[in-house]
């Protein structure tokens, strides 16, 4: 695993440096900690042999244009840029969309860079968004002009999640570094210093402190959990009277609605003070599995089908599918059943946040209100559905 | 109950009385009174008739019983019948693919226990997607009336037009977007689902393709340069020329309909032959009633007559001090019109440019006596003109009363006076005799009501222009205002402080009335007040001045942040706007 990282930028110098925030982990060192070098990416702009790129090391990247470009595209500290022009990475994806949309809202310029797909992202175009395709050798161009770069991007679970939550980050940051981005916003996830053995969490970790090192002048948000998610999860299959799936585990999460973390990213992003600093946001309450369930069946007026899993199964599969290597992405996707058999609380206090931003506790969607809605705003469609039925039966 | 059962036939009382005597063993009470009696008899057979329901009822509960066992019974055969299994059932590629799909299904959720983000699939996503992001209930960013409204945006690729397009993108409107070139580079500045329309605002042919369809027009164009010749082209005839586009589609889709929609006007009076004139009447007064008056009395005559011409010329002259003549008519809407529909009336008329009292009468029509007096004062050009008069511009005669209710109006009066007329400047410098008067009649109509804004106009308020332009650029935009006030149309005139390239929604605004704002606005506010005003009828026929609250130094502020607006539905329009001043 560890030889195909890039191992390139790394000097062996500067191993030693790099110990003092080696996380404890015993189960899977990973050696792309080795790259968290800041010499490396400042050279990166100024002279970097193309032709010794390797193709893995930028974004999903194929190409080595890449560093031409950036050798080329030379920006002297006092190109003005317009403070208002953002760009989003990831913005097709959940929370993407909302920062987007926010952003536009707010009367920024917004530039997305969206995979491409076989429909890339026409909703965002029609929002008036500049969309372009993260294709390696044009990120460099995507990002002249751009003041702040907001990354929410995140590989989808069938995706290996080295490449795109790591050399995928790394390119994105030494592109960032090189091109004189401003601000650099990243999200990562709450209490991910706490599990290395999760590789995801791992990555995040690890990017934090790449992109802390880098010099850019940055802003880590930390999340718990998307209200988003539960809709899919659970709310639509007990509306379907399909099962459900959940675990006894007692780890509780806040979940926090992705329209209020793209709000206050944005408020973030405009206060100078929070630069370089670490935020968490997490909803008001923290639910556990159980509880949410039971609220979507008050709220839907009718009884789940629920399975419940037991988190030792779970542990069970990730431990069997990791002694063959064909499964192994199989078990990295099993990964926060490790997280789940502790009885750990992914929520933090968010007073101090809330003073920070100056917002009003008050603003942020609750758990309760949010489902509510949706309930009373899907009820009222399938009964605006069966209406229409009825009203469709002419007999001739 | 008992209306009821009255009215059922007499023989069908008389059945069910005979079959439930022997259910009711009561006595009937000493026959005392006849009203008495027949009270018993009529609960007698409501009684009875439930009774009769009932025992229906179980009759069909037994079919039924009997009917469910059968249909079991056939179940059971039925399930006899089909228990050899057909072939399509066993068929090994059926089979595993079934279990294919049990087994993915599975094994998706279950893998889905063990992830920190989960991503929906593309298909529900979809279904999400409809609800939260786009247009959807839960969208914050929804607005109820959006989805049936084309805007028209001009000047979509300034500053704040391309704010506005997006803010409208957002909500759901459709968009229409004029501009002069379609350029690639301007084509690719705005979203893919923007109608763009080529045009020009200073050639009204290019208009009326532009205003197809559209309900709401959003004008941020402004000129480029300062060249006089580019100001009157778009800060002044632009306005106009599209003002009265709006209005051309708006009357044609009237007259589609045969002057019942809402944009048609309400014909109250139509002077177009010698018929017409019938029920109007000349009466004549003064202010003063007391013996003094006669001292002054020097005669006054009115005559009310249809020319050859073809005109109907209201004309005389009024001597007396204090005097006055005046037309007077009880006004009678078509069945099911009602004034309060209105906003107002809009008179032609012609003549030597006096300047008229226009007089309602509104009260309980029943009773005349308890009808109040409202006045409103008109001038008129030398020649025709049309004359606007909302009805929030009529004050009572005497200040106790109410302000006018236009439901309640019934008669209306015009009225000439001598007093605090002006001179017409006229080029042979002919002494004028203020005292005489001549108005000819063409129409009177009642406008329309809207609640909402038509026409949002972002002028400005000179701030910011350079001191040697400034009186050339506002004189342009003053012109463009006035013409967009005087179209008939619901306006909003936003006139914000100097722009600024800033993220909007961060700073207090300041909303004022009267050219004294000191501060600048963000091009993001304004295209925030523009979309907002589309839908609020406080909005409405509102011209006001905008622009950033003033910030003192640290430790010399005015003022103390007492209130914080919640950031959701963030509606600071209507309250802002709803003490500001109307038609200004």
């Amino acid at each position: 695993m560890a030889c195909k990282l890039p191992t390139q930028l790394a000097t062996p110098g500067k191993l030693h440096h790099h110990r003092q925030f080696t996380i404890t982990s015993t189960t899977n060192p990973l050696s792309w900690r080795r790259t968290l070098s800041p010499e490396p990416i400042l050279s990166l702009s100024t002279s970097f042999p193309s032709g010794k790129c390797i193709v893995k090391q930028l974004v999903t990247c194929s190409a080595s244009g890449t560093a031409e470009a950036t050798g080329t595209v030379n920006f002297g500290p006092g190109t003005p840029v317009r403070p208002t022009s953002i760009l989003v990475v990831g913005a097709t994806g959940t929370l993407g969309r909302q920062i987007v949309r926010r952003a536009l809202d707010e009367g920024y310029d917004v530039r997305c860079l969206v995979r491409p797909r076989p429909a890339p992202a026409d909703f965002l175009r029609d929002w008036g968004a500049t969309a372009d395709l993260s294709k390696p050798e044009t990120i460099p161009a995507t990002m002249v002009g751009v003041h702040t770069v907001i990354d929410c991007a995140t590989g989808r679970p069938e995706e290996p999640i080295k490449t795109v939550d790591w050399e995928g980050k790394v390119a994105l940051i030494q592109c960032a570094k090189a091109m004189g981005i401003q601000k650099y916003v990243f999200y990562s996830i709450h209490n991910c210093d706490k599990h290395p053995e999760v590789p995801l969490m791992e990555i995040k970790y690890c990017t934090e402190k790449f992109l802390q090192d880098s010099g850019l002048t940055h802003v880590i948000i930390r999340l718990c959990g998307f209200m988003q998610g539960l809709i899919g999860q659970y709310a639509v299959p007990i509306l379907e009277e399909k099962s459900v799936w959940g675990t006894d585990a007692p780890t509780r999460i806040a979940y926090m609605d992705t329209q209020d973390i793209a709000r206050l990213t944005l408020i973030a992003l405009r206060n100078e003070k929070i630069n370089g600093k670490l935020l968490t946001f997490a909803g008001p309450r923290a639910w556990t599995t159980q509880e949410v369930i039971t609220l979507c069946e008050r709220l839907a007026g009718q009884d789940a089908n629920v399975t419940t899993v037991p988190v030792s199964v779970l542990r069970f599969t990730r431990q069997l599918t990791r002694f063959f290597e064909w499964t192994n992405d199989v078990a990295d996707r099993l990964a926060f059943s490790e997280v789940l058999s502790s009885d750990i609380v992914f929520s933090a206090p968010m007073n101090e946040t809330y003073n920070l931003l100056g917002v009003d506790q008050k603003d942020i969607i609750t758990l309760e209100k949010y489902l509510q809605d949706y309930f009373a705003n899907i009820l009222k469609k399938l009964k605006d559905l069966k209406a229409q039925s009825k009203q469709s039966d002419f007999y001739i | 109950m008992r209306a009821a059962s009255a009215s059922l036939s007499p023989t069908t009382n008389a059945s069910a009385g005979l079959r439930n005597t022997n259910h009711f063993n009561f006595t009937f009470p000493p026959l005392s009174t006849v009203k008495n009696n027949k009270n018993w008899s009529s609960l007698v057979v409501v009684r009875a008739i439930k009774d009769r329901k009932e025992a229906e009822k179980e009759n069909v509960d037994e079919y039924n019983k009997e009917s469910t066992t059968k249909q079991q019974q056939q179940q059971q055969q039925q399930q006899q019948q089909q228990q050899p299994l057909s072939l399509e059932d066993v068929n090994p590629v059926g089979l595993g693919r079934k279990s294919r799909q049990i087994f993915d299904e599975v094994w998706r959720k279950f893998s889905g226990l063990g992830q920190i983000s989960r991503t929906t699939r593309a298909d529900d996503q979809e279904a999400l997607d409809a609800l939260l992001v786009r247009e959807g209930p839960m969208c914050e960013f929804a607005i109820p009336g959006a989805q049936n409204t084309t805007v028209l945006v001009v000047g979509a690729t300034s500053r704040i037009g391309r704010i506005v397009v997006r803010k409208l993108m957002l909500r759901g409107y459709t968009v229409k977007a004029l501009v002069r070139k379609a350029d690639e580079e301007v084509v690719n500045l705005l979203p893919r689902s923007v109608e763009i329309v080529t045009g020009d605002v200073g050639d009204p042919s290019t208009l009326k393709e532009a205003v197809e369809g559209c309900n709401k027009i959003i004008y941020c164009a402004t000129a480029r340069s300062s060249i006089t010749g580019d100001l009157f082209r778009v800060d002044q005839q632009g306005v106009s020329n599209l003002t009265k586009a709006l209005q051309d589609y708006n009357n044609q889709l009237a007259q589609l309909r045969a002057g019942k929609s809402s944009k048609s006007k309400l014909l109250l009076a139509k002077f177009k032959s010698a018929d017409s004139l019938n029920g109007w009447e000349i009466r004549q007064g003064t202010y003063f009633q007391d013996a003094v008056a006669s001292k002054y009395d020097a005669g006054m005559d009115a005559k009310f007559e249809f020319t050859e011409a073809g005109e109907a010329v209201f004309s005389g002259y009024v001597f007396t001090r204090g005097g006055y003549v005046e037309l007077s008519k009880k006004l009678s809407l078509p069945l099911g019109y009602t004034l309060d529909r209105y906003e107002g009336l809009v008179l032609s008329v012609g003549g030597n440019g006096r300047s008229y009292v226009l007089l309602l009468e509104a009260g309980p029509s029943a009773d005349t006596t308890q009808s109040k007096l409202y006045f409103a004062r008109i001038s008129t050009k030398v020649g025709f003109c049309r004359v606007r008069v909302p009805f929030s511009s009529f004050r009572p005669v005497n200040p106790d009363d109410p302000p006018l209710d236009p439901f309640l109006v019934h008669t209306m009066t015009i009225r000439f006076e001598p007093r605090r007329q002006r001179p017409v400047e006229r080029s042979g410098g002919v002494k004028q005799d203020l005292r005489s008067f001549k108005l000819i009649l063409e129409y009177i109509k009642a406008l329309p009501t809207g609640q909402e804004t038509d026409f949002v106009l972002v002028s400005c308020t000179g701030l910011g222009v350079e001191p040697v332009r400034r009186e050339q650029v506002l004189k342009a935009k003053r012109a463009g205002e006035d013409s967009l006030r005087r179209s008939g149309l619901g306006y909003t005139i936003i006139r914000p402080g100097p722009l600024t390239e800033e993220p909007g929604g961060q700073r207090a605004l300041i909303f004022d009335q009267g050219n004294r704002i000191s501060q600048g606005i963000s091009c993001a506010d304004v295209a925030d007040i523009c979309v907002k005003a589309l839908h609020d009828s406080t909005a409405r026929n509102k011209s006001f001045d905008v622009c950033y609250e003033y910030v003192a130094e640290q430790g010399r502020e005015l003022y103390e942040l007492v209130a914080h607006l919640p950031d959701k539905a963030n509606n600071y329009l209507t309250p802002a706007l709803s003490v500001l001043e109307k038609n200004t």
